[in-house]
């Protein structure tokens, strides 16, 4: 990362005597989709809120394009908001609403309307919308025309607050696209907050898992899913499987793992920082549901492999969810494989499970 | 706009409205009715007379006198109007942003003194305003009037107890108004680059609207029937319409007249809140479309 856009350093937050935030760090790129993760109170509105310049920090550095941003109240800085309920303003009309930024800034008249109606078309709202007031609109449109209003002044940073929270299924993923493909045309950083870690990973470049008014950890998606720092953020997405295991000894730079439960050798598996896992506590292997198949035979070489009964299983269109109750896991293990004509297994049947440690995650708590 | 055209086919509907329609029928419509009825009757040693007459109407528009008192009651309406918004704004905006913590308590107090008889308040004025009141020893006592105010007994000392007796009603309006702004409404403001005076102009104070209108006519009406502060406090010597038609009733006995005088004051009041209303309603499209 060059210059970040956004650089904030051990901020730390108090409200009385609660700490909301205990020394954040989180560097933004320019041009990058970052979203902060988490579950509810775990200071990720708050961290956007003094990106925002809405609340102060106690402590700690900010700064935004290079300047800090200690006593700059929200109105001076490149940031823009889309708020959670979206915050239009109801007695003014659509284009009032989006301009309103532009009139701020002693725009023309002419020019507002141009731009307004330019940022209408890129919204893919009906012109017609121009004169409506927001409550006129179905909360689809009033999303875009918050961003609109959000995005019309070219702000270096777009804040959005879980805009999208209130939708429902399908308008959501429309919009979710949409902002995805916004965010690529614009070139704008993006700072999403959500607590839906799916759609974080849909859209963000980044993703900042918090909890408790900490950062757990920064990562691309795929590290998030796949290589999570701890159970919890593990945990945090989807459905996740985990299989207690031994940790026997360091093995050529790698740990020898096994597990009394399943059938197969032990397997090398890397770690970065070895002395973690080889300490006494629980390790477990994170198996994604989509690592794991029936077995048809033996297990090959290097899988390992369960066998259990089936306890349930969801017909999902493009995937079929399997429950498989192994004896020994407390949970049912679940499997996510592709949809198909015939459902591989009936509801009580015994069945052999395996997947490739390979495609796990070694994890200590 | 469909549920309306269906309302009157809804028995239920009808039913629930009926009991208020009842209400308004009988103890608003009809003896408005009966008011401008008794305008064409006259009197004859002191009894009514039941005829068809337009005496007394003749006499209304042929006197002067009792256009001065009118247009004196609507004026006094209007600068109370003015001046309890002028009070009452600051104070309930300061209620739900400074002053937020203690607003329940504040609240409390002004509700108090509200509530307490608007009689005994008025009479206390008295102490303030006299020559050798308190309001006189301040001034003194601060160095500011040498010679003492005479506001005792003035359309002042009527003012002052107008404003004072009502303008808790627009604190009220204003302050509920004000309280249901949604504050990310403020922030989204701010965030797109305006100052708080800039914000207070585009957001709060048109939002703030609803309360605002309503107050202002609260106060407006109620200061065209104002009685006690004239009597009180403005000694009767510049009196309002509401004295002008207790003495058509009582003193002269002339229920005609009073009736009439009734009439010009309610036709008056109502005629200022229509030209309000459509001044309000050309110059904010939002409302008109609202009611539309």
């Amino acid at each position: 990362m060059a210059t970040p856009i956004i650089d904030a350093s051990h901020i730390i937050k108090d409200y009385g005597r609660v700490r909301a935030l205990h020394g954040v760090s989180l560097e933004v790129g320019a041009g990058e989709f970052v979203a902060l993760v988490g579950p509810s109170g775990c200071g990720k509105t708050t961290l956007l809120k003094i990106l925002a310049g809405f609340e102060e920090t106690s402590e700690g550095r900010l700064e935004i394009e290079g300047k800090d941003m200690r006593g700059v109240p929200a109105a001076s800085r490149p940031t823009r908001m889309v708020f959670q309920k979206l915050a239009l303003f109801p007695h003014k009309t659509v284009a009032q609403n989006i301009g309103f930024p532009l009139k701020l800034q002693r725009v023309g008249k002419a020019e507002i309307d141009r731009r307004v109606v330019s940022m209408l078309e890129l919204m893919h709202l009906n012109l017609d919308y121009l004169d409506r007031f927001p409550a006129q609109l179905s909360g689809g449109e009033q999303q875009r025309v918050a961003l609109a209003r959000a995005l019309i002044s070219q702000p270096g940073v777009l804040l959005l607050d879980e805009p999208m929270s209130a939708l429902d299924a399908k308008l959501k993923k429309s919009l979710q696209t949409e902002l995805k493909k916004l965010h690529r045309e614009l070139g704008t950083s993006f700072v999403l907050v959500t607590h839906d870690l799916e759609e974080a990973m849909m859209l963000a470049d980044r993703i900042c898992v918090m909890r408790a008014g900490r950062v757990v950890q920064i990562g691309t998606p795929t590290d998030i899913y796949y290589r999570p720092a701890n159970m919890f953020v593990a945990g945090f997405i989807g459905e996740t499987n985990f299989l207690p295991v031994d940790v026997s000894g360091a093995l050529d730079g790698g740990l020898a793992v096994g597990s009394p439960l399943v059938a197969g050798e032990p397997a090398v598996m890397e770690a970065g920082n070895v002395s973690e896992f080889l300490g006494e506590g629980n390790k477990a292997l994170l198996i994604r549901p989509e690592s794991i198949g029936f077995l048809k035979g033996e297990p090959g070489p290097g899988h390992w492999m369960l066998t259990g009964v089936v306890d349930e299983y969801f017909l999902k269109g493009s995937t079929t969810q399997y429950r498989i109750r192994v004896a020994g896991l407390e949970a049912p293990v679940v499997m996510d494989l592709p949809g198909s004509f015939e459902l591989p297994a009936e509801v009580g049947q015994e069945v052999r499970i395996g997947f490739e440690p390979a495609r796990a995650f070694l994890l200590s708590e | 706009m469909k549920s309306q055209s269906k309302t009157w086919n809804d028995p239920i509907l009808v039913a629930a409205v009926a009991p208020l329609a009842i209400v308004m029928l009988v103890f608003f419509l009809i003896p408005l009715a009966m008011t401008i009825l008794l305008t064409f009757q006259t009197t004859q040693y002191y009894r009514l007379q039941w005829t068809w007459d337009l005496k007394i109407w003749t006499e209304i528009f042929s006197k002067p006198h009792y256009w001065t008192i009118m247009l004196r009651t609507v004026g006094m309406a209007l600068v109370c109007v003015v001046i309890s918004i002028l009070i009452a704004f600051p104070t309930a905006y300061a209620l739900t942003t400074r002053l937020k913590t203690y607003s329940a308590q504040i609240q409390i107090l002004i509700i108090f003194a509200f509530l307490t008889d608007a009689v005994l308040k008025t009479f206390g004025w008295i102490l303030v305003l006299d020559r050798q009141g308190v309001a006189n020893w301040l001034l003194s006592y601060l160095g500011l009037g040498p010679e003492a105010m005479d506001i005792l007994f003035t359309p002042t000392g009527t003012m002052i107890g107008m404003v004072y007796n009502l303008a808790v009603y627009p604190m009220f309006t204003i302050y509920l108004s004000l309280a249901r702004i949604d504050r990310d409404l403020v922030l989204a403001s701010y965030d797109a680059g305006a100052s708080r005076i800039r914000t207070f102009f585009e957001v709060t104070l048109p939002l703030s609207r609803p309360g605002l209108y309503s107050g202002a006519v609260l106060v407006f009406v109620l200061s065209l029937g104002a009685f006690l502060e004239p009597k009180v406090l403005g000694g009767g010597t510049s009196p309002l319409a509401s004295e002008l038609i207790r003495q058509s009733f009582e003193t002269r006995v002339n229920w005609p007249l009073g009736a009439a005088l009734t009439i010009v004051l309610i036709a008056i009041g109502a005629l200022t809140l229509a030209l309000a209303a459509a001044f309000v309603f050309r110059r904010t499209p939002a409302a008109r479309r609202e009611l539309a």
